[in-house]
């Protein structure tokens, strides 16, 4: 199970303040080795992901990670990060930007950072949740969460 | 070299070039999010036909960082 959080103009401390204290939980928050953070003392997780002025927060009872993007096109970073199989399947700045969120969210859901190699992320052999917000897409990533 | 890298950064990250200085962090300067950063390294691999291992992007922390590393790759 899983709830998404979403709200502009607000930062990610705040934001994060706010919905722990909506769902009644108090507790420290504490960090891996690459600096994700989590709940000392719930077996509550957590991760935020912000693009321009949108932060998107998600509490799950399972390890979890989320992403949120403006649509945009990078063709670079297409060449860098995407498998053979990806790349054909990238035909819009929609496509790429659901991409990357799908990536980064795996990525987020490791607690790795950047760590972790985007290339090695295969997002047509993971299962996703994704929307879309606005001209932004969010994709989550993790497990336990329907 | 120094230059060519402050115009590479100011292109990708569509930041004008007098804002950015070898003491400029790309996080709390610049507000570089990962893909902004993923984009640039793609960047520098490209210009300067290296390869730039996911370890040592955590050390790329300033526009001084990044020179004397595409520096040490004998570019």
């Amino acid at each position: 199970m899983y709830k998404l959080y979403i709200e502009k103009n607000i930062s990610s401390k705040s934001f994060l303040e706010k919905v722990l204290k909506e769902n009644n939980i108090h507790d420290e928050i504490v960090y891996n080795d690459y600096g994700k953070p989590y709940l000392k003392n719930n077996e509550i997780y957590f991760n935020i992901s912000h693009s321009h002025n949108v932060t998107v927060l998600v509490i799950s009872d399972g390890e979890v990670g989320v992403d949120i993007e403006k649509v945009t096109m990078r063709e670079k970073v297409i060449a860098k990060i995407c498998t053979e199989e990806e790349k054909k399947l990238i035909k819009s700045a929609e496509d790429f930007t659901l991409l990357w969120v799908k990536k980064e969210s795996y990525v987020k859901y490791l607690g790795l950072g950047l760590a972790y190699n985007l290339h090695d992320v295969d997002t047509l052999k993971l299962e996703f949740i994704t929307m879309q917000y606005e001209d932004y897409y969010i994709a989550i990533y993790g497990t336990n969460l329907n | 070299m120094k230059e060519e890298i402050i115009a590479l950064v100011s292109e990708v990250l569509e930041v004008p070039k007098e804002k950015i200085n070898e003491k400029t962090n790309l996080v709390s300067d610049l507000d570089v999010e990962s893909l902004d950063l993923v984009d640039l390294i793609a960047a520098f691999e490209t210009k300067y036909q290296i390869e730039i291992a996911d370890k040592d992007i955590k050390k790329l922390q300033t526009i001084g960082d990044i020179i004397k590393y595409i520096e040490s790759k004998n570019v």
